[in-house]
């Protein structure tokens, strides 16, 4: 439990150290937000608000968290002695976790500035928006994981990331559709728990796999 | 598959089986449905490439299973080979699918959720080769491509169940075709599609074993030069 936080904790003082990746990512979310206000103008309606604010989240995050193995390249050797896999992966998956929220947070925020804010059910989107992000966190960090091992990880993390993603998206996005619609609860309970047995379906994998790709 | 290797008789079945879903499929009588017609005979071409294809998976997933827990590198093999022919069927099933769909739905390709699957299925197995070929420690590599395999299997089973919820799919089954219905109590239909199910299945499975004895010799030739 100590060693969790530590290593939770080493994360935020890395990226804080270094600034350039964050600012980086930043700048990233805002300069696609704009191009897409500039490409966009005047075809906005709920569906492609809803449907572009998906897709930017899913780029933000793949971008985001294809570092979180790389950064590691030249310490992995002492985390053998340090830590246990498992608790080096849930480390991981808290940190993109609310690394990816933070970016969302941000994106919903500058999507209201460029685009207007069709949000009125404010708990339920929320809530639909920690769902989609535990899935694409989690996801995205075991793919990184994965793609760390191989030779060109841009292109590995994109073309492993997308296929195994696409249940969650499609569920975010649906629900989410709905909720911008105006929707009751009643109407998308089913979808919700699907989202919630899928993204408890990808942790658990995570957490059993992790460990064979770490060693090596 | 270790058992595969060793006996023929599976061989033999296999072939029996495809003559007579060849001869079957294409002069048995068939329910006369309107749109469908004749071109319902593509049933016993078209369906089981993905019966074989998800049963060809499935056993590249065990075997991915079986290499995390014992490093053998024979399984990897299997695991690998047998995923070969799981494309191989998905490329086939998707052709064949949208011929048919040409014929009867207008278009070959129209959004349907079975029709999304699958591609997602094929473009999952198809990245899985790109991994392996850009890893070139061996044992990392057979190592971290199962546990993709893994992974990504296991996401794709649910896809299956959630996409046909999002849209209404053309297929059979679902989306309300009645027409369509109407083979699935079809005695006659049914006496040569079961056949044709396992016999294509087998086939598969025979190609992956000349494969995996292929591979295995060229693994021997190298160690011994």
């Amino acid at each position: 439990m100590l060693k969790l936080i530590e290593l939770i904790k080493k994360d935020l003082t890395v990226d804080w150290r270094q600034q350039n990746p964050v600012s980086g990512i930043l700048l990233y979310l805002a300069s696609t937000i704009f191009t897409s206000y500039m490409a966009f103008k005047g075809l906005i309606t709920i569906e492609v608000w809803n449907a572009l604010f998906w897709i930017i989240i899913l780029f933000t995050a793949i971008t985001a968290i294809s570092r979180s193995f790389v950064q590691e390249e030249r310490r992995s050797i002492y985390y053998f002695f340090l830590a246990k896999p498992h608790i080096l992966i849930i480390a991981k998956l808290i940190y993109s976790l609310a690394y990816l929220l933070v970016l969302a947070i941000l994106a919903l925020f500058l999507f209201a500035i460029f685009f207007g804010n069709p949000v009125n059910d404010y708990p339920l989107f929320s809530l639909n928006l920690i769902l989609g992000c535990i899935g694409l966190s989690s996801a995205f960090t075991m793919i990184s994981a994965i793609s760390f091992k191989s030779n060109n990880r841009s292109i590995m993390m994109a073309i492993l990331g997308f296929p195994v993603i696409i249940p969650v998206l499609i569920l975010a996005i649906s629900n989410s559709a709905k909720i911008l619609n105006q929707t009751i609860w009643s109407q998308i309970q089913g979808n919700m728990l699907t989202m919630i047995s899928v993204d408890v379906i990808i942790i658990a994998l995570t957490f059993i796999l992790f460990p064979f790709t770490w060693r090596s | 598959m270790a058992y595969l290797l060793k006996k023929n008789w599976w061989k033999w079945l296999c072939i029996a089986l495809l003559v007579y879903t060849i001869i079957g499929g294409l002069l048995f009588p068939v329910p006369r449905l309107p749109i469908l017609n004749e071109t319902i005979r593509v049933l016993h071409f078209h369906v089981p490439m993905w019966f074989g294809m998800i049963l060809v998976f499935t056993g590249s997933v065990i075997y991915g299973i079986k290499y995390l827990r014992s490093d053998n590198a024979l399984f990897d093999v299997y695991s690998s080979q047998l995923a070969n022919i799981g494309i191989a069927f998905g490329v086939l099933g998707i052709l064949t699918g949208m011929v048919w769909a040409n014929y009867t739905w207008g278009e070959p390709w129209s959004n349907d959720p079975k029709q999304n699957a699958s591609a997602v299925s094929l473009l999952i197995y198809l990245a899985y080769f790109v991994l392996r070929n850009s890893i070139k420690d061996e044992q990392q590599r057979n190592r971290v491509s199962a546990v993709y395999n893994i992974f990504a299997y296991s996401l794709m089973i649910p896809l299956l169940f959630i996409l046909p919820r999002m849209s209404d799919s053309l297929h059979p089954g679902n989306g309300g075709n009645p027409a369509f219905n109407v083979y699935d109590l079809d005695s006659n239909l049914r006496m040569v599609f079961y056949p044709a199910v396992i016999g294509w299945t087998l086939l598969g499975y025979w190609i992956a074993s000349i494969n995996i004895r292929l591979s295995l010799t060229q693994e021997n030739l190298e160690n011994a030069s």
